[in-house]
This record gives structure tokens, sequence and C-alpha cells, in this order.
């Protein structure tokens, strides 16, 4: 049996939750014993300005998933605003001459496709489709759309009766499985799960997705192409994306970093990481807007334009962009990529390239020119050269080849894994997975314990400070202040007390090694 | 789009899913792709130096994504370009459609470019002909129709060194040599050879 203990107030948190004077704070940042109550000191926050848009977890995603439509595009884009040369509407006409073409099958891509009616299909823990108003499918996440179409057409016929009564359906809880709706015009979506997830994680998730198609085609065109043929087949535009939905739903089960809307950085000596922020950010040129480089899922560094802020759910967009496809390693990727939670009305260009053919260290430079490439491709080489004649290459392909550290580097024996987030830099650290969670499984069933302590931690009407929780293979204690999140798990023979004194000390340890597990001095052009 | 480095600009067109990429893999790199079939996104440049006679010449070659979300992006890849390989999969008659589409595109607003029509996918058909969904005489007669004032190449190479057990969306072999001359060919055009003569049209054709 699973126990919870929680603590609607903690002695030990600051009473007073507003920002202290922070200049002060920080200039005594590393003697404090227990630092980081406060949002702006706790470790592995950023000492200028963060890199991110602020986002306080994932409150803001949701409440944007149920307030409907977003109704100022501008958004936190407004600093840009209509600058960005590329806001014309894609010439393409979407609906050719071919449009009586029947539909094609998707090219290629997935492997085998299942059987609808086999069980092995009802079995999945989670199934996602993507359908138009008009009941079209769109995407599932398993079986072929073809084969799914009346069962879309029953999900659209439940959305719109409800709506006809002028309401609004959410879920439908039978049965130990949740069926979850969210309705983002001109798409809806639903996610059928049997885990222990909430409806508003599950929410999330598919907001996640609705992201992932807006990425792709921009919510103008989106709109558009839906207003001049209400039963447009989308799945022409998104041929051969499957995958990249695919991969995004396999990292939400996977990635804490998508939970936690934060990012991982790579581990690096911080003189190493002020070489490379320093050679991206001489490397620049008028268009751009952001430079990433990422390794593998994490984050080196990211040099952005003054007053320009990435939100962490674009920057998974293009985390798993990179990640779920080889086409970059071919030459020099060139492609146009929305990123909606900065603008969903237009494209940047996205020059995507491996610094090497072999390395996992890919460089994103995010322009707002469609003509600019081979200005972007002398960045590179500039960035490039800058990196080898000051001799940082070598200490960071040394750094990709140990891109985690094991939890014992922490000490503290019975601690078997932790997820630590800094609020205000957005960024979280974690060790690699240990013994028992390995498998997909069990790294699965570890994220959805956290999943479970965050959404618990998070709740909407009663939210907690903190959550211990007595699982029969591991314990896990989930504590959250203003300036940071914590989730740690234990051996299951661990004891409460050991738990709570374990965050002190690990608190300690992050704080030692912040110059090297986060990006503390974020760098603008 | 107009690059500095690069002295003639090459771009692949086609439906997704023909070979566009595994084409300048070969070519390039001088691999197979191996492993499930991933789409290109957006575009992908490479260059590549070339010995033409005495000098260096470098194509800057752009393998474009097939998918039609990326069609408004492909206008400005072939802009400018000297040539341009339009592939189609021979066991894909939608793909012939597709291809056909691209020509008239560039025919429409690039008259410099060469436009060079590529069948792929030979070695599927060469074990089972039923396969085939673009008839030769088809593409023949498209090409008879145009050739008067276009430059058309159909390319769908048997080389029979190459085992046949090839995953299926890489298509076979397209002879290396033959590929070469065709590129050779247009950086030399490229190079001082009257670009605008064009009554010295040709059709070679080893469509099967």
């Amino acid at each position: 049996m699973a126990a919870d203990v929680h603590n609607k107030k903690v002695a030990w948190e600051t009473q007073n939750g507003s920002l202290a004077p922070v200049g002060k704070l920080r200039a005594e940042r590393s003697d404090s014993p227990t630092p980081g109550l406060v949002e702006g000191t706790e470790p592995g926050a950023g000492q200028d300005d963060a890199m991110f848009v602020h986002t306080r977890s994932f409150e803001d995603l949701t409440a944007d998933g149920e307030e409907g439509e977003d109704t100022d595009p501008s958004g936190p884009a407004s600093g840009l605003g209509t600058p960005l040369g590329d806001r014309e509407q894609p010439e393409a006409e979407p609906v050719g001459p071919e449009e009586e073409q029947a539909p094609e099958a998707p090219a290629g891509g997935r492997a085998e496709e299942e059987d609808v009616t086999s069980e092995a299909w009802r079995g999945r823990r989670k199934h996602v489709f993507v359908l138009s108003e008009a009941g079209k499918p769109i995407y599932s996440r398993y079986g072929t759309e073809e084969a799914l179409s009346s069962t879309m057409g029953v999900m659209m016929a439940l959305v719109s009766f409800v709506e006809a009564g002028k309401n609004v359906i959410r879920s439908i809880h039978a049965d130990g499985y949740k069926v979850v709706f969210l309705r983002k015009s001109p798409l809806v979506l639903v996610g059928v799960a049997h885990t222990r997830q909430s409806e508003r994680e599950l929410t999330r998730e598919l907001l996640y997705i609705y992201y992932q198609i807006v990425s792709l085609l921009t919510l103008t065109q989106l709109n558009h192409i839906f207003q001049r043929k209400q039963n447009y087949d989308l799945r022409r535009l998104l041929a051969g994306s499957e995958h990249l939905t695919d991969n995004l739903l396999k990292l939400l089960d996977r990635d804490p970093g998508l939970l936690l809307c934060a990012v991982s950085c790579l581990p690096l000596p911080s003189s190493t990481r002020d070489v490379i922020s320093s050679s991206l950010q001489a490397a620049k040129s008028k268009s751009l807007v952001f430079s990433i480089l990422l390794a593998g899922n994490q984050l080196v560094t990211l040099v952005r334009k003054k007053d320009q802020y990435l939100h962490h759910m674009d920057l998974h967009l293009l985390f798993n962009l990179v990640g779920s496809s080889s086409s970059f390693r071919e030459g020099e990727g060139w492609t146009p990529i929305c990123l909606p939670k900065f603008n969903t009305a237009g494209f940047f260009h996205a020059h995507i390239s491996y610094l090497e053919p072999a390395s996992d260290l890919c460089l994103i430079l995010v322009s707002t020119d469609r003509e600019d490439f081979f200005n972007l491709s002398d960045c590179k080489q500039r960035f490039l050269e800058r990196l080898r004649r000051r001799s940082a290459y070598p200490a960071l392909q040394e750094a990709t080849r140990s891109p985690s550290y094991p939890v014992s580097q922490v000490g503290i024996p019975e601690l078997r894994h932790f997820v630590y987030k800094s609020k205000s830099s957005g960024l979280y650290t974690s060790p690699e997975l240990p013994a028992p969670y390995q498998t997909e499984e069990e790294q699965e069933r570890l994220m959805g314990l956290y999943q479970y302590l965050h959404s618990r931690v998070h709740h909407t009407t009663r939210p907690l400070r903190s959550i211990y929780h007595c699982g029969e293979r591991e314990n896990l204690l989930a504590w959250v202040t203003s300036g940071f999140e914590l989730y740690l798990c234990f051996s299951p023979l661990g004891t409460k007390a050991q738990a709570v004194m374990a965050i002190n000390k690990l608190l300690k340890w992050i704080r030692k090694e912040e110059d090297r597990l986060f990006i503390l001095s974020p760098q603008t052009y | 789009m107009s690059g500095q480095r690069v002295d003639a600009k090459v771009v692949m067109l086609g439906k997704e899913c023909v070979g566009k990429t595994s084409l300048v893999e070969r070519y390039v790199h001088n691999r197979f792709l191996i492993g499930p079939y991933q789409n290109t996104i957006g575009a992908a440049f490479v260059a590549k130096p070339i010995q033409v006679e005495d000098k260096v010449i470098t194509l800057g070659i752009w393998d474009t994504a097939g998918s039609e979300r990326y069609e408004a992006m492909s206008r400005m890849y072939y802009r400018g370009a000297k040539a341009a390989i339009v592939c189609y999969d021979l066991t894909d008659c939608w793909s012939f459609a597709r291809a056909k589409f691209w020509v008239t595109e560039l025919q429409k607003s690039e008259e410099q470019c060469r436009i060079y029509l590529c069948g792929t996918k030979g070695d599927l058909i060469e074990g089972n002909r039923s396969l085939r969904k673009v008839d030769y005489h088809d593409a023949q007669d498209y090409a008879d129709e145009y050739c008067s004032h276009l430059h058309f190449l159909l390319l769908s190479d048997s080389d029979n060194n190459i085992s046949e057990n090839v995953c299926i969306c890489i298509f076979k072999k397209i002879s290396h040599i033959q590929y070469s001359i065709l590129l050779a060919h247009c950086a030399a055009k490229e190079k001082g050879v009257d670009l605008a003569q064009k009554k010295s049209s040709y059709f070679y054709c080893c469509h099967h």
C-alpha cells in the first residue's frame, strides 16, 4: 500500500515567498547552508537573465490548454512582432490539382502497422489520436488511420454532441481508462490511457502533440487549409512526420524535462562552456535569433538575441526534431520551423548540422530570413574555427563521452536517483539511471512515479509543498519551493527521516557542482 | 539563394520516398543508407568538389524534401539552379505525376536549368515486372514531347554486380561513373560552354 505524507507547510520554507533583494542574496549564494529557498538564488540559477520564457512548471501550459484559443498571437514574441521577415502566407496551394487523388498510404516510415482489432492494440498503455473537425483521421499512435476512421468518427460525434448542448467534453473516466479530449480548432486531439496520470497531465501531452503539428505547418496555414476545405486530409501535408510525433510521445513517457518544462545541460567545466558560448556569440549574423548547441538530448549552450526568449516547449520540439531524424547527418539541413510558443503564425528557418559526421554535437541556428542559408553556414564555420583556435573542442568532445554522472557522486547511499529543477533558469539536472531502472519498462515506471508526485504537488485545488511516497520497490520524496523542484528516489529500505536529511546534503552537492551542471551565465548577441 | 562558394547549383526534386537522398548519399559519400526510411526535413545541402579537366569545381547539391509540406520552400532551392534532377519511382505512378509537376514548374521559372528526369528503383521491377507502374512508353512520350527544347535523361540503371537484396527504399545503384559524368557535364556547362545553345538537344535513355 502506498502511503502519502504531505506537509502543507514546511518549517524551513521561507514564509515570505516574494523575492528578497536579489543582489544581496547572490553575493552570499555559495555560503548559504540551505540555499535556494527563494527564486533566483537556488543552485543552478542563472546569474544574469534567464534564457527561457519564465514558466512556473506546467500551470501556464495547462492554463493555455483550458483557455482554448490563444487570444494574443504576439504573446512573448511581441518584441519581435512584425519585423520577422517571413510572415507572408506560404505560397503553396496546399490543395493542388491532384486533390481528388485517393490518399496515399503513409510513406514508408513505421515498420509494421498493428491490427486495430487485436487485443495487443487494445492493451496499449496510451493511445493518441488526432482528427480534424470533420472527423477525418490525421494521426494515430498505433495502427493505421484508415482502419480507425469509424472510431474517430465516434470521437468527433461525442465532441459535437456535447458541444451542441453548449458544453465542452473534457474527459471520460471508465474502467480504469481515461479518455481525454483536447479541442484546438481546427484539430481535435484524443488521448486514451490507463496510466496513473491525471487528466491534466494527459491534456498537457496532447497539447505537446498539437504544437508539434503546428511547428510543421504554422497555425495560420492550418486554419487556412481547413477554411478552404473542411474535409481536407491533413495527412498529405504531414506525410513523413509521423515518426516525429511517435518520438515525442516516447519522450513524454521517458524524459523528465518535458514533465518539468526544463532542459538538462551537458555537464561541462564552466570555463569550457564559457568559451563555447562566447564563440557562438561572436559568430552572429543579422537574421540570427537563437544559436543552440546540443549534445544528444542535452543542451551545451544557447545564445539568443537580446530580449528574445525561447520557450522550453519550443526547445523540446527542436530537440525532438533533431533527435528523431537522421536527415541532418546527411549534409547541412535547412528547414522552415514554426516555434509555436514564440509565434504560431510564421516560420523561422533553422540551419541544422552536426559538428562532425559521427558526433553527437548538433548546432541549430535559428534565423528569420529564409534566404540566409549561406550566411548561417558561414557562422557555423566561424564558430568552429574559433572553437579550435581556443582549443575548447577537445574538452567538449571529452565531455560528450560522459554525458551524465552516477548518483554515487553525491555520496548518499540510499539515494537511487533524483531530478532537480532550478525554476529561475529553467534547467534541471539528473544523474544517469541506476541498475533497477535501466530497462525501458522500469524507466517508464519510475517516470510514472515522478509524474504522479508532480501531479500531486501541482494539484489545481490542493497543491502541496512536499510529499513522501512509500512504494513496494522504492520510496520517493518530492519537495517544491519557490526556487526549485526536487524529486528523489530512495531504496525501499530507507526511512523518511533519512530522506529529509538527504535533501540538504544533495542541495549542498548541487551547489558545489552548479558551475558544471548548469549554465550560469547565459549569453546574448 | 545563391552561394559564393558554389560554382554550380544542382537541385534534387521529386515526390517523397523516391530515393533522392539515397542518390545524393551514393554520389557524395559513396554509401548506401541502411535502416528504416527517414524522410528529409526541409532540405539538405552538400557541397561536392569535382575535377573537370584541370579545374576543381564545387557543386552545391540541394537535396529537397519530397513532402508537399515543403513545396512552397522548394522554389527557393531551384532558383538559379544549373541542373535539376527530377526523380520518380518506377513502381509508383503517382510519383511520375509529381515529376511532371516539377518539370512544368521548372520550365515556367527556370529556363536556364537543365532538367534530368530520373526513374529510380529499377532493381525492384527487375525481379518482378508486375511491380512496374510507370510505363516505359509513357515516360518516353513525355520526354519526346519536350525534348525539342529540353534535356532529359532517364536513369534507372541496372548494375548486375550489386546484390539484389537491398532494402525496399534503397534503389539500385545508379552507375557511379554515369552519374559523375552527368554532374560534371552540368558543371562544364557552367564553366563556359554556351548554355543558351539549346538546339543540340539530346536525349539519353537507359530506361528499360
